[in-house]
Parts: C-alpha cells; structure tokens; sequence
C-alpha cells in the first residue's frame, strides 16, 4: 500500500504537507455524515402517519391586537412521537458511531453531537409546549407585528426539525465539515423560512404533510448525497 | 539577537514519523495501534519503538484493553503532547517563512 502521506526527509515543507495529509484521512476515516442524515430523513417521513394517527388537540386562544381571536392546534406527535424518536436516533446515531470508531481505529467526533442534540431536543419539546399555551407567539415574533416572512417564526423555532437542524451545525464544527455547515444552513432556512413551493394540501388533517416532505426531502437528498461522497462500503471492503 | 529556529527544534517531535503519530492522535483524539502502522506504513515493531519514545517524553499516553476477544491498543495525544505538536508546526512554519523571506 502506498501512502499519499509517506514522506522521505525532514524537510520542513514535506512535515507540514504530510500533518495536513495525515489530518485529512483522519478527518475523512472520521465521517460518516450520512447515516444521521437517513435516520432524521427516516422519522421526518414517518411523522407523517404518527401525526395523522395521533390527531390534534386544542390549545389555548388569546384575542388579536388587530381584533379577532387566535387559537392554537397542535398534533399529538409533537409532544410524544419527537422526542422519543430524536432520542432514540440520537442512541442509535452514538451506537453507530462507536461501533464504527472501533472497527476503524480512530474515535469520532460524535458525543458533543448526541448531547446537544438531546438537549435541543428536550428544548424545542419545551419551548412547543410553551408556545402551545401561548397562541400569540405562533402568530407573530414580540415586536415585530405582520413582518412579512417573520409571522409564526417563533412558532416554527420551537419545532422538532429546528432542533435536528441546529444540531447539525454542531456535528458540521465537531467534524470540521464545510459541506455538512451548507447542508445544515438550507436545512435550517427551509425549516425556518415559509417555503412550500406554492404545495397545499387542502385535504382536513394532512396540512402538515408538505412540511415533512420538504423538510425530509432536504435530508434525504442530504444524506444520499454524502452517502455517495462518503462511499463507506469502499473502506469496508 | 534572534535564536535561529532550527535550533529550537524538539529532536523527539521533530521526526517523521513520531510528528505523524502526533498528527494523527491530534486529529483522532484517540486512535488505534493498527491505523497508527497502517497509516505510517511501520511495522509494529518500529510503531512500538516510536511510541513508547514519546510516551516516556511524556506526550502520548498508552490504553491496553479488548475490543470483544481482541486486544487494542489506544494512543491519545496529552496536553504535552498537544503543545509540542502546535509549538512544532509554529517551528516549521517560521523555518519556510525564513528560507522564503530570507
């Protein structure tokens, strides 16, 4: 086997080539950005029957400064189906990690991921149950009445998939992986902006399935994206 | 007067492939004896000699364990170790920089 980071001499030249060499297989031995991306790509699809099944229940009302009412609705799903499910991914993700980092020989950057995931997800779980007593914060940002763009920003900061998107951004620092930060910007940009294409469904009871689907879509894309890039079957063999 | 800085060079860092093995422990925060030798193409026997140079310097530390029925063996880098790497690279860096811009 010959190394891409075999080097001859001392040179100072060809020590700093080879450092960087070196850190670079390292890094790309280290990665395996794909799998978590399959597994949020995975519940975010199958939110859509658990927030079917599970139906909606009635929150609070608070009155309008513009006059009329405003009450809240939310799924079931969100208070039970996510926060098992991100913790369960977030064990199967550690677990993967681990079980891979001993079959490679290098450990891998994945337990401040794990533990910023839990913790963001036991605060969007908290920051949901917050808003759901609190129909005004759904409806517009304190401070800035009818921004266009803004309106229900807070409302959709406090969601199960803006919580996988900031953790994300964790895991693109711990692996120090540029393509993983751009990924998880558009993933956060679309959770956070408005986006449905123009798709509504207008069917009663599945108005939140264009959601899922774009927000799956850009992890499934994700994750098929580094999974080709990645190849981890090549380093299997 | 400014000391040269090839004087100043770690004989223990400065060294193919003990840098390379605290590259690569720097970057893995632990790494396997066998990715070590793969990676650095040693035998395990030369891998051995090196690491227990720069475990006795004080810059690496040693875990034996099993993984299942197999034994492995883990380096980490220590603060030391970390120290001596970041000093080295600074080294070398100031070293190009002067045969650059003599």
């Amino acid at each position: 086997m010959t190394s891409h980071a075999a080097y001859t001499g001392n040179d100072p030249h060809q020590l700093l080539t080879s450092i960087r060499e070196h850190a670079r297989r390292v890094r790309m031995t280290q990665r395996a950005t794909w799998f978590p991306l399959l597994v949020f790509a995975a519940l975010t699809f199958a939110a859509i029957p658990a927030y079917r099944l599970t139906g909606l229940h009635p929150g609070s009302c608070a009155a309008l400064p513009a006059g009329g009412r405003i009450c809240t609705v939310e799924s079931t799903a969100a208070f039970v189906y996510w926060p098992i499910a991100l913790v369960l991914a977030y064990a199967a993700i550690a677990a993967f990690y681990i079980r891979r980092s001993r079959t490679r020989g290098v450990d891998t950057p994945v337990r401040p991921y794990v533990i910023a995931g839990i913790i963001l997800a036991a605060a969007v779980t908290s920051a949901a149950l917050w808003v759901f007593h609190h129909p005004l914060a759904r409806y517009d940002l304190p401070g800035l009445p009818g921004q266009p763009g803004l309106a229900g920003l807070s409302g959709r900061l406090a969601t199960s998939a803006c919580g996988i998107g900031l953790a994300l951004l964790v895991l693109a620092w711990a692996e120090r992986n540029g393509p993983l930060l751009a990924l998880a910007i558009g993933y956060l940009a679309a959770v956070l902006l408005p986006i449905n294409f123009g798709w509504v469904v207008s069917l009663p009871g599945w108005f939140f399935v264009p959601r899922l689907v774009i927000d799956g879509s850009v992890l499934l894309f994700g994750g098929i994206g580094f999974l080709l890039a990645q190849r981890p079957w090549q380093r299997a063999a | 007067m400014t000391t040269h800085p090839a004087i100043e060079l770690d004989d223990i860092v400065h060294q193919r492939v003990r840098l390379g093995i605290l590259a690569i422990a720097h970057e893995a925060r632990r790494v396997e004896f066998s990715y070590l030798r793969d990676s650095l193409e040693l035998s395990a026997g030369n891998l051995s000699q090196h690491l227990g140079v720069l475990e006795n310097a004080g810059l690496i530390t040693i875990e034996k364990g099993y993984a299942g029925k197999r034994a492995r063996t883990w380096v980490s880098l220590t603060k030391a170790g970390r120290a001596a790497l970041a000093a080295e690279i600074t080294r070398l860096k100031l070293l190009i920089s002067l045969v650059e811009h003599p």
